[in-house]
């Protein structure tokens, strides 16, 4: 292997979790922003919420990156591709994650909102202690199954010169042919990433369920 | 300029893309879904070690981008003697990749079938592969149509990501425009618009075909 | 006291109450029954606004809910905290679901008085063990409602209704969805609230148990109370041949 790469693709690393990370926090406040919107009392407003979802989901990441890097002179190659690369990831998992706040509160049985509302809790009280404990366990696993698609989905970030593991792998093979090892490392560095985040949702779920939550998933 | 007059001028450049676009989604989804076809055999007939195996493919492929398997192919089969061409390339780094979700999705849909008609197939002595053949497979590809569909989706959107490997597909087509005439807004807007219609097409056509298969 | 006069609602085209007439006095037990699709749960609903009536009114001790007609006679509907503050009168107890699975039960009893009656921490949690003591559901305090039984559950349910100190009680077949050796267990309970005099309004299948709490029971057809009386009047002599026939398939 040659010298140095490892140390590289572990940077490289780095820096996937970091978008990833970037892209999951601003993807969350987002979607809960979307998700409001989703489900407004105003059919004009819930229909920004549709076309937005479906714009997003029906692009690939590539080109809304694209789209973004190239054709937004305010976000052009001057700025960086970083925050091209990090805005567009916080789009393209806003939506993801919006879909999945949306089937949670849709997963709430409507006894629930209905004894809320009986009860007359004010809004802030409502969405606090009801809304978002039970939308929270009703999506962790989708939820976490979008945090690793944001980790994989960093990676298409190298074909804009984001630089991270991916395009860290593709430069030392470009110089060395070593396609087999650094290909493999750098598979194994995302496979630790994504399967840790997906364990670490298990943990989590598992903590929650404990607490006698029968839980509503098949 | 307006988005008339880009597109007669340009119309050509992203027909080819479009082509390509097309018979690679097509090409890959095949493979993919017979790939993924063969994964579940093997899950269901190879015992334990089998679906061990296959378990470990499937996580390998589920928890890594699939930009790897397109530059491994890419750059390692030149390498050990098979020179194949960029398309056949990066449509294998997509069978492979997809034919582990599928097979994911098939077996879900295993699952969810009725035990009974495996064991009513087994108990009048049909041997394993006409029972997977003629009872197990046909129901559960009817019920697993709309997550292929989801799935497919996915595919024809990674096709995006063989622009890396200068397969000349839509993406692909939009970037060299845009170096070309520097109009990068239009070209842009013009393949999104394109992957949005394919997007649709897509799913309505595995709309109606679902709806279809389920009423006979 | 509850006045309800002229209540109509239609889900599209369909018209689910035709002008409901209703009076309930203090202290009174209303049962109402009748064949599914009759409109009763929508009526007891629109008591407390979940469905919204078409015309109408409703008057808790002489106030109209939900709706206010302006001086120009045009019917406009309550602030969202108006509406908050009525429906804090009125306690529900739904057929199954009720409770907040991701919160202890005593935790359940507790939010309405803390969250919307912004009573204190510590009269709240003594008020919530009184009342899970009333309902024989003390030991399960800090249980969480997976762990419980239907009956417990629906139990539970009632207490945290009542922990609004509600004027009224409205049930929707609180033990339709219940195993029947869970039934009795709920029933009890509803038996013992009798001598609070509280109005309670019980939409049910269970005639028997009608018959033995309820002092008046409205048989409702095809969005109208086509019958009222007391229990015996409705259940052993009654007049309407729909309430014969209900009668008599026991349902």
């Amino acid at each position: 292997m040659p010298p140095g790469s490892l140390a590289l693709l572990a940077q490289g690393a780095v820096v996937s979790l970091l978008l990833a990370a970037a892209a999951i926090v601003g993807g969350t406040l987002l979607a809960v922003l979307l998700a409001t919107i989703a489900f407004s009392r105003f059919a004009a407003v819930r229909a920004v919420y549709r076309v937005y979802v479906y714009v997003v989901r029906g692009t690939p990441l590539l080109v809304l990156a694209l789209l973004l890097f190239y054709a937004m002179p305010a976000l052009d190659l001057r700025t960086g591709p970083y925050i091209a690369g990090t805005l567009v990831l916080i789009v393209y998992t806003g939506a993801l994650f919006a879909e999945v706040f949306r089937g949670g509160v849709l997963a709430i049985p409507r006894p629930q909102w209905e004894s809320a509302r009986s009860l007359g809790l004010p809004p802030l009280a409502m969405f606090r202690k009801i809304v978002a404990p039970l939308v929270t366990r009703y999506t962790l696993p989708p939820y976490v199954n979008v945090c690793v698609m944001s980790v994989k989905a960093s990676s298409v970030l190298s074909i804009i010169s984001v630089w991270e593991l991916t395009l860290a792998a593709r430069e030392i093979i470009e110089r060395t042919f070593a396609v087999f090892t650094i290909l493999g490392l750098a598979a194994a560095f995302y496979f630790v990433m994504c399967f840790g985040i997906d364990r670490l949702g298990r943990l989590l779920e598992r903590h929650l369920a404990l607490k006698g939550f029968a839980g509503e998933r098949a | 300029m307006n988005f008339a007059r880009w597109v007669a001028i340009y119309g050509p450049t992203y027909l080819t893309g479009l082509g390509w676009t097309a018979v690679t989604a097509v090409g890959a989804a095949c493979g993919a879904l017979i790939w993924g076809c063969a994964l579940l055999l093997i899950r269901l007939s190879a015992g334990r070690w089998g679906a061990r195996g296959v378990d470990a493919y499937v996580q390998l492929f589920r928890n890594t981008p699939v930009l790897l398997p397109i530059y491994l192919i890419y750059f390692a089969f030149p390498m050990i003697g098979l020179p194949w061409p960029a398309v056949v390339c990066g449509g294998l780094a997509l069978i492979l990749q997809n034919g582990a979700y599928i097979s994911e999705i098939l077996r879900g849909s295993v699952n969810a079938i009725d035990r009974v008609q495996f064991d009513a197939a087994r108990s009048i002595g049909l041997a394993p592969w006409s029972t997977f053949r003629k009872v197990v497979l046909p129901q559960v590809l009817v019920y697993s149509i709309p997550a292929l569909g989801n799935q497919t989706v996915l595919l024809l959107k990674d096709t995006s990501l063989l622009s890396a490997i200068s397969i000349t597909e839509l993406t692909m087509q939009a970037k060299l425009l845009t170096e070309q005439t520097g109009a990068a807004y239009e070209a842009f807007i013009v393949v999104a618009l394109l992957y949005l219609l394919l997007v649709s097409g897509t799913e309505v056509l595995f709309r109606v075909t679902h709806r279809a298969v389920r009423w006979r | 006291m509850i006045a309800v006069r002229g209540l109509q609602k239609s889900f599209g085209t369909a018209r689910v109450l035709r002008g409901i007439d209703l009076d309930i006095a203090d202290g009174e037990v209303v049962a109402l029954i009748g064949r599914s699709g009759c409109g009763k749960t929508t009526l007891l609903r629109c008591i407390n606004s979940l469905e919204e009536y078409d015309t109408g009114e409703i008057r808790l001790d002489g106030e109209e809910l939900w709706y206010r007609t302006t001086p120009d006679s045009a019917r406009r509907r309550v602030s969202e905290g108006e509406a908050r503050r009525m429906r804090q009168q009125m306690g529900i107890v739904f057929q199954q679901y009720n409770l907040f699975p991701h919160m202890s039960v005593l935790d359940n009893v507790l939010l309405g008085p803390r969250f919307a009656q912004r009573v204190s921490v510590a009269e709240a949690e003594a008020l919530g063990r009184r009342l899970l003591a009333r309902v024989g559901l003390e030991a399960k305090m800090s249980a969480y409602p997976a762990q419980l039984s239907g009956g417990q559950q629906q139990r539970v349910a009632i207490a945290r209704a009542l922990a609004m100190r509600p004027k009224v009680l409205l049930l929707d077949e609180i033990t339709s969805a219940l195993d029947p050796e869970l039934v009795g267990e709920v029933e009890d309970v509803i038996r013992s609230l009798l001598s609070d005099r509280i109005m309670m309004v019980l939409v049910t299948h269970a005639l028997g148990f009608a018959r033995e709490v309820a002092h008046r029971i409205a048989y409702l057809a095809d969005g109208a109370i086509t019958e009222l009386g007391s229990p015996p009047d409705i259940l052993d002599r009654p007049k309407d041949p729909r309430l014969k026939e209900f009668l008599r398939r026991g349902r």
